[in-house]
This record gives structure tokens, sequence and C-alpha cells, in this order.
């Protein structure tokens, strides 16, 4: 169900939008941090955000208040908030407009979290390359800080609170939570053993949240409403997705971007009604639901859910097309909602060469720490291009599920699953094309490009 | 003791301890490339996934795959249980493991095996790790096939100089960070790193920095594979001629439990490697320690030498007799040997009893610098020991004094070096009338002055004892045979004695344990004796 709001987005767009007076004007800017820091207590505050449904908007759906719970008082140590806004997952590009375009959601939603969690400091990691998005919350910092919201004394209240911009280490692996911490901490940026959790030993061996950039800046909103009120926005409350959020549509479209809506849209909403239809008129042909580690749909595929005690029973037969966009909607249907921006690839794509696109990206940005995934995603890259160069046998096309089922699962972090499964994806769908690369009877588009246009579209 | 099954066998367990050390603590071994008993665990190999079985209360993790049916070239989904490193999991009362009876962790473990291998240069025939791979060995016996990659490998920096000790090579490097993780965690100095990302990653040193310092060696003993290589050993020797001897590091007081490889073919040693022992050295020794198996070879007193010239052991014994035959025992002063073993000097001891003499004294190495590792100040092996078998011997500095002052004229000593190797030492020593040393090494102010020295056996070729300087007594093994003359040091005090009229009563090594044995209450077990 397509619902437009604008919580979040009403200062996108508008002049000077990201300053702390449209925010103010807009947006009962502060608000709502003056009156949960001055009325409620850190336990009310987690128990409040815990209703609001909100499911972790950095790609794994964990609900934001039930994380908020495992905070637990250290004797000595302090707590801290950590915010993810490394942003690295291709075709996610969401986070980024809220830092440009609405950076006081942000500082806002840290003072709340904060609060509730016991902190005092919450740390921003933005990826490197975002200068703008830097450059936004580091004003909005000076604002707050000028305004007396941030420091030793915020609305008059007992609670010094203090936000800080940290520059990302420049890997999308720094995007993985516990890799970031130790980049935070000016260490390599390689992800942690759990357990400990972040919650029992994160930023500096203290207790610590980490929440994406859009979880956090959605805080404000809800506890201004009532998070109860604001989970019922989305028309999949019932299965404790709440709210609104941002999504984002890429790839072949006419009109890509990221828009705000209630939770219960649909990727044919997303793509046709927001997204101005598929590039070209051209048929749709796949569909990566959340960033480049979720699955691939094909267009054409149904909802198999004949057991009515599946959540996922009142779409059985319908296409996939038409299912909610949630994190436990998108898990039944055999993918995954991830950072809720989709890649379209439409009529013409050849799945040989996007797998390939993908794994160059895998293979790139492991760490290497563990064996699976380090030696794993660089065989995968290997023999995907092979057979793109019509090098390939079909010896090594069956090597390749072997290989990613063998990443999956047992590596530390889950960038070896973010790697297993898109590879996974595109061979269960589109196996049969594999093998025309394999046969020689597909080749790789001369320039490289993904899309296969019809000029230049060779074989069948 | 609370236990958990591994395979369907009970295993104890230390509340806290991993799975693989519980089972490691039993003898059993669950493969592993990064875990070491005496490193922190980063589970980055993955070699080591078992398979737990879920408490009843919970579910269990179960992760979506798929299979290929060759027929129809269609994929089925199928599931996998979540296998959890053993190295990182902390063994659960009442928990069962699965290893070896897995098929799982099986098929785990032969691709984290091909994994590792698939850009390996397997060069194993001019690699100096060959035939003491972990690598090799895993092949065997968790992979068994062929390499399915058949690509130019990646490649990687090789021949890197660490330092003075260390080469590295990039392709042979499974990244398993022990190297990175000793330097931090065990020699305090984080020198060494890893850089670059995915498989081109590396090991490097610190920008200015070299690896150095005491503790180089262990980088090189920790590396499962080839990777690392010592200067010293490498292109040396392929270790299947070698082989080894449960020895005592004879570098200083700390006694590290040590393997001496030698060669039998050439009677030649080649190396040390550190032997675990929990009390003493843990897993580590140091670099001055690792190199002192030279000198099983290096500065040896093989001949016999009468006015320090070379004569055969006969003609030496002779002259013994000549300067010591009638010489009333309380000129005559025993200093025995803090390098030497209990048995060598257990023996002089009992020459110094017939003789009817009480003068004793003891000499050793000049102290020198400790750390708060493994290296002690006392440069010898045994001061402990030669204590304890004789509480009343006087330090080597009233040695000297008794010499001016004429107390004392002649002297049966055991070794070369004198604590503080200073020029009086030599014009002290010079005044003595008879100087009869029985030495391993030339390397003191005894075997320069001496008037008779007697070649004795190192340690490498006598077994003997050793105390700490913990007061643990250690046995070191007989490596080689016996180098030119040398006989053990026992057996020339016992020959002396002979020419001197006295039976110390002694054929074997047995025999001389026996006797102290006997007397002695406070005896520690080491494992060497074991
Ligand atoms: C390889 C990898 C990359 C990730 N990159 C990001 C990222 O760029 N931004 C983000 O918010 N979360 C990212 N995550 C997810 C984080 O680990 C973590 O789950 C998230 O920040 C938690 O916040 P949330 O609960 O609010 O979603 C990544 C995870 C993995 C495994
Ligand atoms: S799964 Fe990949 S990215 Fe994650 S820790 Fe292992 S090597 Fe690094
Ligand atoms: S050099 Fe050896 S010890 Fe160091 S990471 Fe490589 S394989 Fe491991
Ligand atoms: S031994 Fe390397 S992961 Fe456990």
């Amino acid at each position: 169900m397509l619902k437009r709001t604008d919580y979040l987005t009403k200062t996108y767009g508008k002049p000077e939008g990201w300053t702390l007076g449209v925010y103010e004007r807009e947006c009962h800017g502060y608000q709502t941090a003056r009156r949960v820091l001055s009325t409620m207590k850190k336990d009310d505050v987690v128990n409040e955000a815990k209703k609001a449904n909100i499911r972790g908007r950095g790609g794994a759906g964990f609900p934001m208040g039930v994380k908020w719970s495992f905070m637990r008082p250290h004797p000595t140590k302090p707590a801290y908030l950590v915010i993810n806004a490394d942003e690295g997952e291709p075709g996610t590009h969401k986070d980024r407009t809220i830092m440009e375009l609405n950076p006081h959601s942000v500082i806002e939603g840290c003072m709340i979290g904060c609060y509730g969690i016991g902190a005092h400091v919450a740390y921003i990691y933005v990826r490197d390359e975002l200068h703008l998005s830097k450059a936004r919350l580091w004003a909005a910092i000076a604002e707050a800080k000028a305004k007396g919201y941030l420091g030793a004394r915020p609305f008059g209240v007992d609670y010094p609170l203090d936000v800080v911009v940290h520059t990302g280490g420049g890997a999308y692996i720094c995007g993985e939570e516990t890799s970031l911490l130790n980049s935070l901490e000016g260490r390599r940026g390689e992800p942690r053993l759990k357990p400990p959790f972040p919650a029992q030993a994160g930023a500096f061996g203290c207790p610590t949240t980490v929440n994406n950039l859009e979880t956090i800046a959605a805080v404000p909103s809800a506890f201004h409403m009532g998070c109860e009120a604001f989970s019922k926005l989305s028309a999949i409350h019932h299965l404790n997705d709440g709210g609104v959020r941002l999504f984002g549509v890429n790839g072949h479209v006419k009109n890509p971007g990221v828009w705000e809506c209630a939770v219960g849209l649909t990727l044919r909403e997303l793509i046709y009604d927001l997204g101005g239809g598929v590039l070209g008129d051209k048929p749709l042909f796949a569909i990566i639901p959340g960033g480049s580690s979720t699955p691939v749909l094909r267009a054409d595929e149904l909802v198999h859910a004949p057991d009515e005690k599946s959540p996922l029973h009142p779409w059985h037969g319908q296409s996939v097309l038409d299912v909610p966009l949630g994190v436990d909607t998108f898990r039944g249907i055999g993918t995954m909602l991830g950072t809720c921006c989709a890649t379209v690839l439409a009529e013409g794509t050849c799945p040989v060469a996007a797998m390939h696109n993908l794994m160059q990206f895998y293979r790139h940005e492991s760490c290497g720490q563990c064996t699976p995934c380090r030696e794993g995603s660089g065989w995968l890259l290997r023999i995907t291009e092979k057979i793109l160069d019509g090098r390939g046998t079909m010896e090594e096309l069956d090597q390749l599920h072997d290989i990613a089922n063998n990443i999956m699962g047992n590596t530390i972090c889950a960038f070896g699953e973010g790697t297993a499964m898109p590879a996974l994806g595109f061979l269960k769908k589109f196996r049969r094309e594999f093998e025309a690369y394999v046969r020689g009877e597909k080749k790789k588009s001369t320039d490289g490009r993904l899309t296969v246009d019809h000029h230049d579209f060779v074989g069948g | 003791m609370p236990t958990f099954k591994l395979d369907g066998r009970e295993i104890p367990f230390e509340p806290g301890e991993s799975i693989i050390k519980a089972a490691w603590r039993q003898g059993i071994e669950i493969p592993h490339y990064c875990w070491h008993p005496g490193l922190s665990a980063p589970a980055n190999c993955r070699m080591c996934l078992v398979e737990i079985k879920p408490a009843p209360n919970q579910r269990p993790v179960m992760l979506d795959i798929v299979e290929l049916d060759r027929a129809t070239g269609e994929y089925k989904p199928v599931q996998k249980p979540k296998l959890m490193p053993a190295c990182q999991m902390p063994a659960v009362e009442g928990q069962e493991v699965f290893s070896d009876s897995s098929q799982h962790v099986k098929e785990a473990r032969s691709h984290v095996q091909e994994f590792l291998l698939l850009n390996h240069p397997v060069d194993c025939p001019i690699c100096d790790q060959a035939g003491e791979c972990k690598l090799q060995d895993y092949w065997l016996e968790h992979q068994g096939t062929q390499k399915r990659m058949r690509d130019e490998p990646i490649h990687k920096p090789k021949g890197v100089v660490f330092g003075p000790t260390i080469v590295y090579d990039g392709e042979r490097c499974v990244m398993c960070t022990r190297c990175i993780r000793f330097m931090e965690e065990v020699a305090k100095d984080p020198v060494l790193e890893m850089r670059e990302r995915g498989n081109l990653n590396e090991i490097f040193v610190a920008e200015g920095r070299k690896l150095d310092g005491n503790y180089t060696f262990m980088v090189e003993h920790v590396c499962p594979v080839g990777a690392l290589t010592t200067q010293d050993f490498r292109f040396k020797a392929r270790v299947w001629f070698l082989r080894s001897a449960k020895s005592v590091c004879q570098g200083c007081a700390t006694g590290c439990n040590a393997y001496l490889d030698y060669d039998p073919r050439y009677n030649k040693a080649h190396r040390y490697r550190p032997r675990d022992n929990e009390a003493v050295n843990k897993f580590w020794m140091c670099d001055p320690g690792m190199l002192s198996y030279k000198r099983a070879h290096e500065g040896r007193i093989t001949e016999a030498r009468v006015g320090q010239k070379s004569r055969a052991t006969k003609e030496a014994l002779a002259e013994v007799k000549k300067l010591l035959g009638d010489v009333a025992p309380e000129h005559v002063a025993f200093v025995l040997g803090a390098q030497a073993s209990l048995e060598d000097n257990w023996s002089l001891l009992a020459l110094a009893s017939k003789m009817g003499s009480s003068r004793l004294y003891w000499t050793g190495a000049p102290a020198g610098a400790s750390d708060d590792i493994l290296i002690s100040a006392d440069k010898s092996s045994n001061q402990k020991g030669v204590l304890a078998l004789a509480p009343n011997a006087k330090p080597y500095s009233v040695l000297l004094d008794d010499v001016r002052g004429g107390v004392v004229t002649h002297v049966v000593a055991l070794g070369s070096a004198t604590p503080a190797a200073g020029a009086d030492d030599a014009s002290t020593l010079g005044m003595l009338r008879a100087l009869v040393a029985i030495a391993a090494h030339d390397d003191g102010a005894l075997t320069a002055i001496a008037h008779v020295v007697l070649p004795a056996c190192s340690w490498a070729e006598a077994p003997g004892t050793y105390v700490n300087k913990d007061g643990l007594r250690q046995l070191s093994d007989k490596a080689l045979e016996p180098i030119g003359a040398s006989k053990p040091g026992w057996e020339q005090v016992a020959a002396v004695a002979k020419q001197l009229g006295h039976d110390l009563g002694i054929k074997r090594v047995k025999e001389i344990r026996a006797a102290w044995l006997g007397t002695e209450a406070a005896a520690h077990a080491s494992p060497a004796e074991q």
C-alpha cells in the first residue's frame, strides 16, 4: 500500500532545510528530546522505543528497542551510542539524504537514544567520501551546541550530551558494526568475534549500541507522536514491522530516488508509482530488493505460502512484486529486505554480467580475515569472470554453488553470507543464462556494461 | 570437573576453557591453524569448525544452501546447520559436540583446506617447512583431492627480510595472525601487522622497524606453515632426516625445555625447538637460547691438553697423577661447575670426599641481561643444582682469595668459565701449582690457564640433570655421539679418581642418580624426567 509520509523528509527540498531554524519550525525540532530528557525515566524510554517496532534500517532488521534494552549499566565503564553512517552497500543511498537534508533529526535521535541507553556521547561514523554529509552534520552539531541543546545541561537537564562525527576508514567492511568499532578506535577495520556483542563490550571495550543512521533519525518522530501510534502507521504493524521508512529505488528506472512512505509499500509501487517505471518502458527482468547482498528476485516469481499460518499466506499465489516490503515478509520469499533500496534490472540485463559485477565488489571488499570469505570471494569472481569472458567450463559453473555453500555460515561476519547469498541467488534463478555462456551461445556485451541493449544484444 | 561430549567421548574441562583446548588437554586434536594454546583465539582460519547440538530449549540455526541436480541442471534448496569454531566456543557442561563424526564438519574442513591451498604456490619441494607443515598434514587428513582451481594463483611478496633472523613469504602465508599475536601478546612488541585486504592480505613489519629483539625465532615457531623461515635454519636441512632429543636449554637458569634437532648421519645439531612445559617456558624460548644449540659444536674442547698442548687422554691422566699424586688434601680445592650436570658435579664431590678434602667452591658463567618474559640474569644452567648438592661450596671470589692467601695450591675444576672474567682472574690462577680442568667448552680462564685439560661431553652428548632457577630438576637427553675424545664429565672425574687410586664406584649414570635420589627427599619431577 502506497502511503507517502513526511515525518523525516519534511525538510527535504526546503530552502536551507538542513538548518536548525527550519528543523524547529517544520519538525517540532528538539521538542521531543526536551520532553524525553525532562520528563521520562531512562527505562521508560527503552520501553516506549520497543513499541515503535522500528526494525534496524542497516540491513539486518533487528528491532531497535530490543537492542537498546540489552544495554546494562557497567560499574566502571561509560556507555556509547554509535551511529552507523558508513552506507557502503551497493545500491543503497538513503542515509546520505538524511545527513544532507535533515541532519538535525539525527542529532535529536542521538540525544534520545543516548538518554535511553545511558550514554553521554554518540559517535556518528560517516563514510569517508560523503563530504557534504559530514559538513551538514558538523554544522548541525555546532548549531545544537550554540543553542545549548547539546552540552553540559541540555534543556537545563543535568545529563551532559555530546555528538561526534568520525570520518570512516574508507572500506565497505567498516560498515559491519564490529569492524566499524575497530575502525573508530583507530584499528584495522576487521570484524570482531561475537560474543562479546557490542552491548557487552563495544567501543573502547565499553557497552555500546550500534544503530543505523536512519534508525536513529526515525526516533524523534516516533517519540513525538507516541511510539505505538508510529508503529501503527505501518500496514504490517501486526508483523512487528512498524512506522515509516525511506524507500529507495535505483538501476533501470526512469526516476531513481528515495521516498518516505509508511511500511507496507510493495516493490511494484516502488518501481512503477515512485520510480516512474522501467527505463525505456522495457519489461521488468529482476530486482535486487535491498542492497547487493540480498538475493535477486525474478520479475515473474510468485509467492508460495500455502500454509495458512504463514505470515505470507495472504499473498499466496501472488507476484512477489505485490508483497509489502518488510523484514519478515521478504525473508519469507527467500530474500531479504536489507536496506530497503531496490535495484531494478530491465529486460536485456545480463544476469551473468550482473553477478560478475557483484562478485568483483565482494572480492575487493573482503577484509580477508577468515579463510572461506577471503579465498572463496576471489574464487567466485575468477570463475564468474571466466564464464563471462567465454572461457568458463561446465565443470567450473558447477563449482560455483559449492564454493558459495561453503562460505555460507562459515565466516566470522555476515559479509560471508552477503557474498554467498547473492551468488546462490543468481545461480538458482539464472542457471540457464550461465550455461548459455559456457556453451558459447551468449557473449558479453562489447562495452562491458550490465545491460545488453537491443542493438548490441548478442544471441538470445 | 564438568564434562562435555566430543564425538561421544566425555571430555573434562576447566570452566571457561574452549572446546579445542579441553580436547587438546586430552590429547585430541581438532584441526586448527590460527589457534595456539599460548595465544588469544581470533577464530580466523575456520579449520576447527564443529557442530554443536543445540540445547533442548534452543532451535538449531540452519542455513539455506543449494544442491545441484546434475541431471536436470536445477538447484534444489537444502539446509545445513551453522557450525561453530571450537577455538572460540567455551565448553559447556553436558553439551554434545560433533567433530570427526559430523558430515557437515568434514565438508567444511575439506573446503577450508581447499580454500587455503587455492592461491598457495605448493612449493613444498623447496620449502623448509615441508615435513612439518600443517597444510601438508591436513591436506592428507581432511582434503586429499587435487586442486580444482587451475589458473595462475595470486602472487605476493616473497623473500621479504623481516629482520636479522626472519624471512617472510606472503604466498605461503595462511593469514592466521599467530605471528602478529605472538609479538603483541608474548614478546610485548607489536611490530607485525596485516595490510591490504581480501586475498591480497600480507603480513608486514611496522614502518621504521625491523623484526628484532629477543623473541623473533618464536614467530617462525608459531607459524603453522612455511611462510616464516629463520635465516639460521633456512635451506640447511630437511626435517625428515632429523631426530629430536628432549633437551634443556643451557643458555640461562630458566632451563627452557627444548627439542634439540640433529642429523644422526653427520652427528650434527641443527636447531632448537621449544618443548611445551607449562611450569617453565610454556611454549616459548628466547633467541639467544634458540641459537645456543650451536654450542654443541662451537668452542668445544675435543682433545686433552697438557701445558696447553694437545695430548692423548692417557698422557693427560698420567700428568694429573704427577701433579696431584702426593699433595696434602687440605691444599686441594674442588671447583664445582654451575654449567655442568648434577651427575658431573656429584662425581666431583665424591672425589673430594674420597681424597678427604672439604675445600669446595663453585664457578659458572658471568651474569647477563634479563627480562620478565623468560631470560634470567644467571647464565648458568645449574647453579641451584650445585648449591643443593653442596650447600657449603664457596663462591669463586673466595677461591681467588684463598689462592692468593696460599691456602689453596691445587685445583680440580668442572668447567671453564668464571663468574667475573677479570684480568686478575688469570694472574691469580697462575699462582696455582696445579690446575686440572674438565670441561666441554673453551670459554673461560680455567681452561686457558689449566695445566691439564680433560675434554668433557657437552650437554648434547650426554644425558644430564639440571636444576633451574625455580628449583625444578630437569633431565636433558643425549642427542649426539661424543665429539672427539670427549667423555661425559663424570667419567673423566672417575678416571682422575682412578689415577689417584680411588674408586668412585660408578659405572653408569643410573648409579649416580640412585646415589643422590636415595638421600635427597625434596626431588621435583619434571615432564622431562617422566
Ligand atoms: C559487510 C557488512 C556491511 C554493513 N554495512 C552497513 C552500513 O554501511 N550501514 C549500516 O547501517 N549497517 C551496515 N551493516 C549492518 C551493521 O553491521 C549493523 O547491523 C547495523 O549497523 C545495525 O544498525 P540497525 O540495527 O539500526 O540496523 C553491515 C553489515 C555487514 C555484514
Ligand atoms: S567474512 Fe569476510 S569480511 Fe567478514 S571477517 Fe571474514 S573475511 Fe572479513
Ligand atoms: S606468517 Fe605464518 S604465522 Fe604469520 S599469519 Fe602467515 S601463516 Fe600465520
Ligand atoms: S583454529 Fe582457526 S578458527 Fe579455530
